[in-house]
């Protein structure tokens, strides 16, 4: 049967011949593929497979801590406690997820959801609960049996420890938005998610407090597990630290005696410029904003009636009222107009051409000198002075005290205010009627009225001018900058002096008597300026009441009322601090404003020479633990 | 019986089992490799679970290689006693499997015989072979090379296979079988007109399949090779990834156990089909030829003992092997370099797994009894 083998039908080996060449054929064509993939390209081939193994995560940098002049922490940062997820470690994501939900009380759905938003490569942790409380960290921990995969890790966030203390001087921070992380500077930089100052010196110093992120670099297998770290790691550096002018204590009693009004107080070291306090009210807690915010709650704080996140202080322009008299009265006196004798007569008003302007006071003063008229604070006098200035002498004078530019405080946006002059009028209504500057618009700008506006922190620096020796000082808010461990200092700040009111010495002095008059004086606007009789010290200022609608149109709704300004200091001869306040449609500025400022000096004698308050054994430190929210932002005028 | 045994070992191609040992050897260093855990070796011993899957594949070697000389004893008229026999059966079998096999990977290739499991295609290779082989041998060309008439039942031979291995789905299988078959026949010659038509035939069937008879996972599985970035994260991860693998590895390779690519298991079946690329990458360019020489040296050993063989049946049975042989390498090597589709074509001798260990050392085994120079006076 098997018998093929005697006829060979057919001769093999031309056959195996080509049957080889074939083979050896297609075996060089994979070898020639091979030395393509593996010689020519192989160096990229090479750069992509470390690529595929090698990454890199982000370590969050901890912010600068921001702190008082006496190193009081202000904002800090702690430990936040995330919940968080590894997928590769969590074989039942479902079931571990509803045990979580069981145990934290919270719909699981809730954190389905969040697990879906959160996408990227699994190596990464997937954030279940941020933020989480002591309680239920420990609840989770006692679990982890039955949570594999599931871990608390912790990040520094930041922590504004005092709550709504010094708010809007220190600012807030927030998730990074999409036109932030397009600007040159940050590119690369930012990623999303990332928080990023605001407001305030948050925002001013973001590129110092921000910190330089660490780099985690590791090796990932293909399901995207981290294998095992790289020898490069890059430590996270924390920011730098800023040292604040500000005393924590001083600060707290400003925001305290803002409490429930809305307005600014400003405290300064005239000498020197440095800012012992700076409040703006309402305020706010910044510490909301590194949490969740609702985009309801996040439109409530912009666009709010209360204009919460405004700084009152450098952003906000009032009319300075009789608060300009002061300055207005130096300038007389330096240019020859007036001597501390010369005497005018208050009839209870003023006439220019066919206009009158009335006195505050409708039966008049009589005849009144210059300390008679501060004291008093009578318009006629400034009417008939600012007169004789002309509007173009009121304006040069105010310019020098630093008024109608920003005072160059080292936080952002400030506003430059305004004092109405020929050649501003001019400007603005170019091509009008109105373009000329009549005689009838300078007694308003005499009495700080009209179109003259200012910011709080003008205010206090011209008045620091005027008791300083005329010296225009640059305020400012930032005392040393430090590297992150403490140990350089990288930047300093020192008093400047911008500008010389070019008043003699002799008359800024008379000016200054005449101010303390207006406190002790019998009969002075300011009596609720003074400081308790026991200490000894004597306080000088001058007070504003300053028009928010035309007399005529006035009703008595609380919008309608004036606001009340102060400007004063103290002691009276070398003053140590002084303050600057104003309490929107606050009425009279010696009934609203003025123990506003009296409750910030005492403050300040309190800590700095050990004074005791008579009436009332306050405790020193009065910052009041606002961390509970005890709804200071809620206040307002009814 | 002792000259017997003796003269059975003369017969034997010592050069053919040589490198019959050398390549699984390789591909157990590389399945080490492939499948090293580095956190198993701390907590056991080397030789324990370790290498569980060396081990198996080791014990796979054994078999195959009892296998092999178990066939290469075979009497010659053996295998061509019993091919239609064996052929009938398998063809039977691979029925039964499409009605009631055991479904893995969406696909019926497997029968359950108690603790064994087999795969009927995987020996239908050889079925096909030795069926092929008896009938070409009866039925020599009238002419000096076939016409159209003569071939239609040798071509029914391996198609009626294919076929069904078609239907399992299992595309890489059948396409060997009808490979093998063509090569046997064409091996044999065939007229101009027929090598013609049939060509279109060809060609036209492939345009056929495609518009209307393959899955969308095998059409998906040819678009992606000629753009894989379009889907990197896809249909085109193993492509780009296996394609990293054997680049990266560049002339000298990364060294042993270093493959990064391969170690933190960014290629897929890099045990099975894919285990060429620990090689190019750990062993780079030189090592890679290296075993494609191997494979030359190997297939090239079997042409010539066909080329050497009395016996005509035995010539038919070698090429039918070398077919098989080649086509898997070559396809597989293809799908791995990245200019073929990814057709689950196991590297022969190299890949993890037991159907294509014992198929190939069975078939290297018949091809030793039926060239073997004893054949042409035992019959």
């Amino acid at each position: 049967m098997y018998s093929t083998y005697e006829k060979m039908p057919i001769t093999l080996p031309p056959r195996v011949v080509i049957a080889l060449s074939c083979i050896i054929a297609a075996f060089f064509l994979l070898a020639a593929r091979l030395w393509y993939l593996q010689a020519i390209r192989g160096e990229s081939f090479a750069e992509r497979s470390k690529n595929n193994r090698q990454k890199t995560v982000f370590v969050p940098p901890a912010r600068g801590v921001i702190r008082d002049r006496h190193g009081v922490p202000l904002a800090k940062n702690r430990p936040a406690f995330n919940v968080e997820m590894y997928l590769h470690e969590t074989p039942d994501v479902d079931q571990t997820i509803d045990t979580i939900a069981e145990l934290l009380g919270e719909p699981a759905q809730e954190y389905r959801e969040r697990l879906q938003k959160q996408g990227g490569p699994r190596f990464r942790p997937r954030i279940l609960l941020r933020d989480a409380s002591r309680t239920e960290v420990e609840r989770i921990l006692a679990h982890r049996w039955y949570l594999p995969g599931v871990f608390i890790n912790h990040y520094p966030i930041r922590w504004y420890e005092h709550g709504h203390l010094a708010s809007h001087v220190l600012g807030h921070i927030r998730e990074i938005g999409k036109s932030d992380l397009d600007k040159p500077e940050f590119k690369g930089y930012y990623q999303p998610g990332d928080l990023i100052g605001k407001s305030g010196l948050e925002l001013q110093w973001e590129l110092y407090l921000q910190g330089r992120r660490g780099l985690n670099r590791f090796v990932v297998n293909a399901h995207s597990v981290k294998i095992r770290d790289l020898p490069e790691q890059v430590p996270a550096i924390p920011g730098n630290i800023l040292e604040l002018t500000l005393d924590k204590d001083v600060q707290a009693a400003a925001d305290t005696a803002l409490q429930g009004e809305w307005g600014a107080v400003v405290a300064m070291v005239p000498k020197t410029g440095e800012i012992l306090a700076l409040s703006s009210a309402p305020n706010f807690d910044p510490n909301i904003f590194t949490g969740e915010l609702s985009p309801d709650q996040w439109s409530e704080m912009i666009n709010g009636r209360e204009k919460i996140l405004n700084n009152r202080a450098v952003q906000e322009v009032y009319p300075p009222g009789s608060v300009f008299k002061a300055f207005l009265g130096a300038a007389g006196l330096e240019e020859g107009l007036i001597t501390p004798s010369t005497t005018e007569y208050c009839p209870g008003y003023h006439k220019v051409g066919n206009a009158t302007f009335r006195c505050h006071k409708r039966s008049g003063h009589g005849n009144v000198n210059l300390e008679q008229a501060l004291t008093v604070s009578c318009d006629v006098y400034f009417y008939v002075l600012g007169a004789r200035l002309g509007i173009d002498r009121i304006h040069e004078y105010a310019t020098r005290f630093g008024f109608g530019t920003p005072t160059g405080l080292d936080l952002v946006h400030e506003a430059p205010g305004l004092i109405p002059s020929k050649a501003w009028k001019k400007r603005r209504f170019a091509g009008t009627e109105e373009s000329r500057w009549y005689p009838g618009e300078t007694p308003s700008v005499a009495i700080g009225q009209g179109a003259t506006s200012v910011t709080p922190m003008q205010l206090a620096v011209a008045l620091s001018a005027l008791v300083n020796g005329g010296k225009v000082m640059r305020p400012y808010l930032v005392k040393a900058m430090y590297s992150s461990d403490g140990q350089i200092v990288t930047e300093r700040g020192e008093p400047k002096i911008v500008g010389e009111v070019g008043i003699r010495e002799q008359y800024l002095q008379r000016v200054q008597e005449d101010l303390i008059e207006v406190v002790h004086g019998a009969r002075g606007t300011a009596r609720r300026a003074r400081l308790p009789e026991e200490w000894e010290i004597k306080a000088a200022g001058k007070t504003g009441t300053s028009q928010v609608v035309a007399l005529s149109a006035k009703t008595d709704k609380r919008e309608h009322e004036h606001h009340a300004l102060y400007a004063g200091y103290a002691p009276a001869k070398d003053p140590e601090i002084l303050v600057a306040a104003i309490v929107e449609h606050g009425g009279s500025g010696g009934l609203a404003a003025a123990p506003v400022a009296r409750q910030v000096m005492e403050a300040y004698f309190r800590k700095f020479h050990g004074k005791v308050h008579p009436d009332a054994p306050v405790p020193l430190v009065s910052e009041g633990n606002q961390q509970e929210g005890d709804g200071v932002e809620g206040g307002g005028p009814p | 019986m002792i000259p017997e045994i003796r003269s059975y070992i003369r017969s034997l191609d010592w050069v053919l089992l040589l490198l019959m040992f050398v390549i699984p050897t390789i591909g157990l260093t590389v399945l080490y490799s492939a499948s090293y855990d580095p956190d198993l070796e701390r907590r056991f011993l080397f030789w324990t679970l370790n290498s569980s899957l060396v081990f198996r594949q080791l014990l796979y070697c054994a078999a195959g290689t009892f296998v092999m000389f178990l066939a290469a004893a075979l009497p010659a008229r053996f295998p061509y006693r019993f091919s239609y026999a064996l052929y009938v059966v398998l063809l039977g079998l691979l029925v039964v499997v499409l009605i009631s096999g055991t479904i893995t990977n969406g696909s019926r290739r497997w029968l359950s015989l108690g603790p064994v499991n087999l795969q009927p295609s995987e020996l239908m290779k050889i079925g096909v072979i030795l069926a092929l082989a008896r009938y070409l041998t009866k039925v020599p060309p009238k002419q000096r090379v076939y016409g159209f008439s003569e071939l239609i039942v040798p071509t029914l031979i391996f198609v009626i296979p294919m076929a069904i291995i078609l239907r399992q789905p299992d595309l890489g299988t059948a396409l060997t079988v009808g490979a093998i078959g063509a090569s046997m026949i064409l091996f044999v010659g065939v007229k101009r007109w027929v090598l013609i038509s049939s060509f279109l035939t060809g060609l036209g069937g492939v345009l056929v399949a495609w518009f209307w008879f393959l899955h969308p996972y095998q059409k998906l599985r040819v678009t992606t090779l000629f753009d894989p970035e379009s889907d990197p994260h896809g249909s085109g991860y193993q492509i780009i990834q296996s394609k990293i693998a054997v680049g990266s590895g560049e002339i000298f390779g990364k060294g042993y156990l270093e493959g990064s690519q391969t170690r933190l298991e960014f290629v897929p079946e890099r045990t099975t089909d894919f285990i060429f690329c620990v090689l190019a990458e750990e062993w780079g360019f030189v090592g890679s030829v290296v075993v494609l020489a191997l494979y030359l040296f190997l297939l090239a050993r079997i042409l010539q003992n066909v080329a050497r063989s009395k016996d005509y049946f035995g010539a038919l049975v070698g090429v039918g092997v070398v077919a098989l042989v080649f086509f898997h390498t070559f396809v597989n090597l293809g799908m791995v370099v990245g200019f073929l589709p990814v057709v689950g074509l196991p590297l022969p001798l190299l890949s993890y797994g037991g159907s294509s260990m014992l198929t190939t050392f069975f078939a290297l085994g018949i091809v030793l009894a039926v060239t073997s120079q004893r054949s042409a006076f035992s019959r």
